[in-house]
């Protein structure tokens, strides 16, 4: 750990404690150094991983480095409060520009009140504080990593292959199931106001550590048990789960269906969709108009009870299927940049054409009242019942995706993505499989839309903006393109995670635009990679390293 | 009787550029054929032609009585024609295996819902399939790193692989781009030795562009000369090593009368 590295990484510090602060996390003393700390370990002990075959850090050497990133983490937070207590104490008022930056929350870091800071009290005595005690936690995180380092350096390089490392992962997602259980529990008081956010957050947790762990299971008899497990969990959740949670949940699934079906056309066939809303609007529109009361079709017919979900499902996954093929022919021949530009231009069409054909679609009034599903006469028309009909379609979705994957026609997939003059000089008729990657993408995204609708019982072209597109396109590289169970994780990060955070919404795309952009530059594979592309950087890192030795 | 393959008066032209003018060729099953020429004297483009890449602007393409021009480089490879290319053109993040049950592509006959519901038909194609993959791998001699991904082949192995994945859709005419470029000597002279065996054993019928002229003279049958796109020999391989206007378009004029005043005095 040199000296230029600990003041890069206290730079990082100051610019992320900044922007915390100024997109108003309530920053006390307190908090901002429970964070130094916290960043001080993980990044100490991610570093000395990194460099493990390198030199090693000292115990005094890693608390000075703590000390170095403490230190000039303060000096960024100290000099904007510093700024904006000053501009507070003049009258001026800062929250015209920055929205979130209010007399009491300067004064929360410097540990003064509203009034004092109002009054222009000096805020050097609290300034000092802060600078002593950041100093003071990165010195303690630092040693702490180096002493932690010391003794588990020999076993955390084979972390995961160590038997302990594998099975804390694999008791992990049970544990914060239990944790989860134990919010339930009469008379435990965690959280307050905050609870079922807590809830719903343990529960995204326990589902995201259940992939990794199934992931580190053994194949066999203990993969079967760990799946078994978690299947027999997951269908229990909903029940456990409030109004608030199952709603968010339900969003979360018919993302994931969306996602499988984009990962056909973008993660195995390698053909960039940016109109993939398209098939979604149409799923949705399909099933609502079919349904509806006030429909604009004439096929529904009250005299018959109108159409049922199940029996206007078929027809939307049919109206999706027919506008993948007619997506799919004019765009044969296209690659890349050209293919991504007409597909947007494709869904920004359908989107238009529900607002526009107002005889038909009801413009911009949408479709109201669509009916809920109901399966032997339960009305599975709320969170809960979407929530497991969505369980239901990922699951078909994902055997069909699986069962794809390991054909003929996921072979040809994956040859149209390495190289398509060549796959089409192996004899692979590139017609047919084009379409048969955008026909089956779209049919996905045509169930979920059904799902949709039903879940909003009222839809509107607004629902089916450029934005949907970019989310999944989103969820599913940062999950990982081509994997499965990468598409739930991206699903829980993009669309589940927003709704915890809340209390910062307006910065939702912000902070994921730049997490996007971190993940891209550390993790290009996405956060739980297909086997496939793991073994791509892998393959890399080996050519790499044999460049090296050489 | 009309020769197994044949080519007439193919002409190719990229803008005013004539890449290769009123070219013939012929050659018969069962036989070992080298196109030979300078860099840019339109052997690729011949390639790109039959295996209908290019859309060819004049002439005539026969493979076994029939006429190719105008199918689609799919059918092409299905009516028996595979090919190689001058620079390695594998699926390099797929394994060994998989490039090869690629290549078998033209001999599958599983379905869209056949493997979805994986009916009999498709586990037993894909068992069978599978089975022959790992033969071909060793009949070209890379065995052991079967479950490796492609790109982690060594230069040699990622050559034989791309051998091996035409050799998959079982074609009756190969065309082997190059395949001995950037080998050395030991190599070549495997790899020639491996070619004929292809021929020898499987009875396919070989077409080869080729600058190594050791390989060559040593495995052809017939030789084909292009400069600029023209035809300007064809014959044994005797035939051409004393034809002047082949050595003159490799060497140019004033070697070429050099060599030829040399060897008269």
């Amino acid at each position: 750990m040199n000296f230029k590295e600990s003041i890069r990484l206290g730079l990082i510090t100051s610019g992320i404690l900044i922007f915390l602060d100024l997109i108003g996390l309530p920053l006390t003393s307190g908090s901002a150094i429970v964070f130094i700390f916290t960043i001080v370990v993980g990044l100490l002990s991610f570093l000395m991983l990194r460099n493990r075959n390198g030199e090693r850090s000292t115990l005094l050497n890693a608390s000075i480095s703590g000390s170095i990133i403490g230190a000039i983490s303060s000096i960024g937070i100290v000099t904007i409060t510093t700024i904006f207590a000053r501009l507070q104490a003049d009258g001026i008022r800062v929250n015209k520009v920055f929205a979130q930056i209010l007399p009491e929350h300067t004064g929360a870091l410097t540990g003064l009140t509203k009034v004092e800071v109002l009054s222009g009290a000096s805020i050097w005595p609290g300034i000092l504080k802060l600078c002593i005690l950041f100093i003071v936690a990165g010195t303690i995180g630092g040693g702490l990593t180096a002493l932690q380092s010391d003794k588990t350096s020999s076993r955390t390089k084979q972390f995961s292959s160590s038997p302990y490392g594998r099975y804390a992962l694999l008791v992990l997602p049970f544990l914060l199931f239990g944790s989860f259980m134990l919010l339930k529990v009469e008379g435990v008081q965690i959280g307050g106001e905050d609870e079922n956010t807590l809830g719903l957050l343990l529960v995204f947790l326990f589902i995201s550590t259940a992939l990794f762990a199934f992931r580190g299971a053994r194949p066999g008899n203990e993969r079967k048990l760990i799946s078994i497990a978690i299947v027999f969990l997951i269908l229990v959740l909903p029940q456990l789960t409030d109004l608030f949670q199952n709603a968010v949940l339900s969003a979360v699934i018919i993302f994931v269906v969306m996602g499988l079906g984009l990962n056909i056309v973008v993660g195995y066939a390698g053909l960039l969709d940016l109109g993939y809303v398209a098939f979604f609007g149409i799923g949705a529109y399909t099933f609502g108009l079919l349904s509806a009361p006030e429909s604009f079709v004439l096929v529904n017919l009250p005299a018959f009870g109108g159409v049922t979900f199940w029996s206007g499902l078929p027809i939307a996954i049919l109206a999706g299927v027919i506008t993948g093929v007619l997506l799919g022919i004019p765009v044969l021949r296209m690659r890349g940049d050209y293919l991504a530009i007409v597909t947007l231009g494709f869904g920004e069409i359908i989107r238009l054409l529900l607002l526009n054909l107002r005889d038909f679609t009801g413009g911009p009034g949408g479709v109201l009242n669509i009916p809920a599903p109901i399966v032997f006469g339960v009305d599975l028309g709320n969170p809960k019942g979407i929530f497991y009909l969505g369980m239901l379609f990922s699951g078909i979705v994902a055997f069909i995706t699986i069962r794809l994957r390991d054909s003929r026609l996921g072979r040809s997939w994956i040859a149209l993505r390495e190289d398509e003059d060549v796959a089409r000089a192996m004899g692979i008729n590139l017609v047919a499989i084009k379409l048969l990657a955008f026909a089956t993408g779209a049919a996905f995204a045509a169930a979920a839309g059904a799902l949709y609708a039903s879940r909003q019982v009222n839809i509107f072209p607004d629902n089916f903006t450029l934005l949907v597109s970019i989310d999944v396109l989103s969820l599913i590289i940062i999950g990982g393109l081509g994997s499965i169970e990468g598409v739930v994780l991206g699903s829980i990060a993009l669309i589940g995670l927003p709704e915890i955070l809340r209390s910062v919404n307006e910065y939702r795309i912000l902070t994921f635009g730049a997490l996007l952009v971190v993940m891209m530059i550390l993790r290009p594979e996405g956060l739980l990679p297909s086997a496939r592309r793991q073994r791509e950087l892998r393959g890399e890192a080996i050519a790499e390293s044999g460049i090296a030795s050489e | 009787m009309t020769p197994f393959f044949e080519i007439r008066d193919l002409v190719k032209r990229f803008g005013g550029l004539g890449a290769v003018n009123n070219f013939d060729f012929q050659c018969e099953e069962g036989s070992i054929v080298s196109i030979i020429g300078p860099n840019g004297a339109g052997k690729t483009t011949v390639f790109n032609c039959i295996t209908g890449f290019y859309k060819i602007d004049g002439g005539e393409i026969h493979f076994r009585g029939d006429l190719i021009n105008d199918r689609s480089p799919d059918r092409i490879t299905r009516s028996g024609i595979a090919r190689t290319y001058q620079n390695i053109r594998l699926f390099s993040n797929m394994t060994g295996v998989e490039n090869i049950l690629v290549g078998m592509e033209p001999h599958l006959r599983s379905t869209f819902f056949g493997s979805m519901i994986r009916s009999k038909f498709t586990r037993d194609e894909e068992r069978l399939a599978h089975a022959e993959a790992v033969h071909l791998l060793e009949f070209v001699g890379i065995s052991p790193e079967a479950d490796d991904l492609a790109k982690n082949f060594s230069y040699g192995d990622q050559r034989r692989l791309e051998i091996a994945r035409a050799l998959a859709s079982k074609p009756e005419l190969l065309l082997l781009d190059e395949p001995t470029a950037g080998m050395n000597i030991t190599e070549s002279v495997e790899t020639m030795h491996f070619i004929q065996q292809l021929r020898n054993e499987l009875g396919i019928t070989i077409i080869l562009i080729e600058h190594d002229m050791r390989v060559v003279m040593g495995i052809s049958e017939r030789i084909t000369v292009l400069d600029y796109g023209q035809k300007i020999a064809e014959g044994t391989p005797e035939d051409i090593q004393n034809n002047p206007r082949v050595i003159e378009a490799y060497l140019g004029r004033g070697a070429a009368s050099g060599i030829t005043t040399y060897a008269s005095t």
